[in-house]
């Protein structure tokens, strides 16, 4: 299984939306509940979840769900 | 006020925005630059107002909506908001606005209270509906924005609708105290109060968009409030379309370089935001900023939460630009006090009262205080945009006005010159970002999470939201707290509430301090959390 498929069901609890199908390219303007506030329980879980922490710097320069992938990738290895 | 913009008597806010301009010839003039969060650009006249916010009338009147009937928009910011806003007020019903990441006990009290029945929503949206529509028997018709075709009998497809509907449509007279607005807000007790508006508010909304904000007939104007709360329908709507403003209305969210960009590129005039978002601006590098066009900008207005005077010797420094403060409640319906343009600012001050409003600093018995002395802060009552009443709450209503005089629940100074000053709430509601939170609301859902057994929520001071919500949790035995429960206590306010209402902190406590009588003492807690004093404690129990 692919980050991104791992992903995917963390989406879709946090965002309480089992429709959400994650890209590379989606971003916080293609899902609704997705905002500043919801986003600290989407790095909570994803945290959570890969056993991984994530640094402020990290979180603000993530552009999409694929940079994120990539981030889980590396901290995961 | 107002002397020009009454034509015949005719209050309507959706015809003052929309039919009125066309007649005062701004029928080709942009009334709505609608940038998506792609920033693409999309263009609507008033002419095209005109005809959309019809068309939209004529679909409920279709469905047998009526005069007094209670409507609400769940949208997030699109274009068919302000179209379904403005055609409801033309057919005289009550429009209510939701925000659009309210989750299903946030809906319920709101729909539910008013009796709505219709909702115009997304498809995205619709699971919350559903889930509660059972318990919504008022609820007749949900309209999709984005739905082609009907999906139901009462699950109706706005365009499919809207296709068929005539763009004629002529607004009846609408008297001064037609019901128009509804916003619900949060007390420190019970569940979130329905604020009824009246058609009059336009009145103080034209005027203080005129005087206030300064907008200028060929101005273009970019209010960033969501229609969801007071400042996106007062002033992300009435008050700069019944000038005949252009407004812009940006599909995205807060980012720095799409803000800026929009600033320089749509050559915005005024700029009304919230003060979190502009101290999340400061984090900025300076050097961020130099690469901007801002000359069109004439100033920037704030509204929401305090603004401190770091962010207005920021922007005065950085920007080149001058913040002025603004204030106002739901149940005020438009800005009462204020900074403004020709007015010296005093950086941390809410400004000085608009014309025509009357505020005082009373104490509990009444009795004026003295300049620099605090108090509640009040306002005379019978000012234009005042609310009509909390819908199904008359007492609320009533034990808001004592002796000619409104207690808004802030608590303020007055310097000798007049300036008002903001100390804070006399109750113990949260003002996050902007948003005004009930502990309360947050209490009732952190306790449906099963390993919680009783839960406290106060607002404590951040230097980035004003406040930040702040929980505090017992938990049933064997519990014990760890990330994972964290997690899903948050994920639960965040879905049966809102985002804004998810607690930044959660801590886990053997007791929830309560006095002898069961309620819990918020006041200790807060104390307990900042190291402070927590004062008397005779009523706590044992």
């Amino acid at each position: 299984m692919t980050i991104l498929e791992e992903l995917t069901p963390i989406f879709q609890e946090v965002f309480d939306d089992d429709g959400i199908v994650l890209t590379r390219q989606t971003t916080a303007d293609d899902i609704d509940a997705w905002d500043s506030l919801s986003h600290m329980n989407l790095i909570m879980a994803v945290e959570l979840k890969f056993k991984v922490r994530f640094a402020l710097g990290e979180l603000q320069s993530m552009k999409n769900v694929g940079e994120l992938a990539d981030l889980v990738e590396k901290k995961s290895k | 006020m107002g002397n020009t913009l009454i034509v015949d008597g005719q209050y309507n806010i959706g015809h003052i925005c929309t039919r009125q301009q066309c007649e005062a010839g701004r029928a080709g003039r942009i009334a709505m630059r609608w940038v998506t969060p792609a920033m693409e650009r999309r263009d609507y006249t008033f002419a095209d107002l005109e005809a959309g916010s019809n068309r939209f009338a004529n679909v409920l009147a279709g469905l047998g909506l009526g005069r007094g009937d209670i409507f609400f928009t769940f949208l997030p910011r699109m274009p068919e908001q302000f179209l379904a806003f403005l055609g409801a007020l033309k057919l005289q019903l009550i429009c209510g606005t939701l925000f659009s990441n309210f989750g299903e006990e946030a809906l319920l009290d709101r729909v539910g209270d008013a009796g709505a029945r219709v909702i115009i929503t997304k498809k995205g949206f619709l699971k919350k509906l559903v889930a509660i529509r059972h318990r919504l028997p008022r609820l007749q018709y949900i309209l999709l924005v984005d739905a082609p075709e009907h999906l139901a009998a009462d699950i109706l497809s706005y365009p499919r609708l809207m296709a068929d509907a005539s763009a004629d449509f002529t607004v009846p007279p609408t008297a001064s105290e037609t019901p128009s607005v509804l916003h619900y807000t949060s007390g420190s007790t019970g569940k979130p109060k329905g604020v009824l508006h009246a058609h009059r508010s336009v009145l103080v909304q034209n005027a203080t968009a005129a005087d206030i904000l300064d907008l200028r007939p060929d101005d273009i104007f970019w209010c960033t409030a969501d229609q969801g709360w007071v400042t996106g329908t007062s002033y992300g709507i009435i008050g700069p379309w019944s000038l005949g403003v252009t407004q812009v209305h940006f599909g995205g969210g807060y980012s720095p370089e799409l803000w800026f960009r929009l600033l320089q590129e749509e050559r915005i005039n005024v700029w009304y935001s919230a003060p979190t978002a502009l101290r999340m601006l400061m984090r900025e590098p300076t050097e961020f900023y130099a690469t901007f066009d801002l000359s069109a900008l004439r100033h920037i207005c704030s509204v929401g939460e305090p603004l401190n005077p770091e962010v207005v010797h920021w922007a005065r420094r950085i920007l080149g630009k001058e913040v002025y403060d603004t204030w106002f409640q739901t149940e005020t319906g438009a800005i009462m006090i204020a900074n403004r343009p020709g007015l010296q600012v005093r950086p941390g001050s809410m400004g000085r009262p608009v014309a025509g409003i009357e505020p005082a600093i009373l104490a509990d018995d009444g009795t004026a205080m003295a300049a620099g002395e605090s108090g509640n802060l009040c306002l005379k009552e019978e000012w234009p945009s005042m609310f009509v009443t909390y819908l199904n709450n008359a007492s609320a209503y009533a034990s808001k006005f004592r002796d000619g005089w409104y207690y808004t629940g802030d608590t303020a100074w007055r310097d000798g010159d007049g300036y008002y000053w903001f100390q804070g709430r006399s109750d113990d509601v949260i003002n996050t970002a902007g948003h005004l939170i009930s502990p309360f609301e947050i209490e009732s859902a952190l306790i449906e999470v099963p390993e919680v057994a009783e839960a406290g929520v106060i607002g404590a001071p951040d230097d980035l939201l004003f406040e930040k919500v702040v929980a505090f949790v017992s938990l049933h035995r064997p519990y014990e707290f760890t990330p994972e429960l964290e997690l899903k206590i948050r994920l639960h306010v965040t879905n049966k509430l809102s985002s804004v209402a998810t607690p930044h902190q959660v801590v886990p406590l053997e007791t929830i301090p309560k006095n002898k009588s069961g309620k819990i003492m918020r006041r200790l807690l807060k104390a307990r959390y900042l190291g402070t004093d927590a004062g008397d404690l005779s009523t706590l129990e044992d």
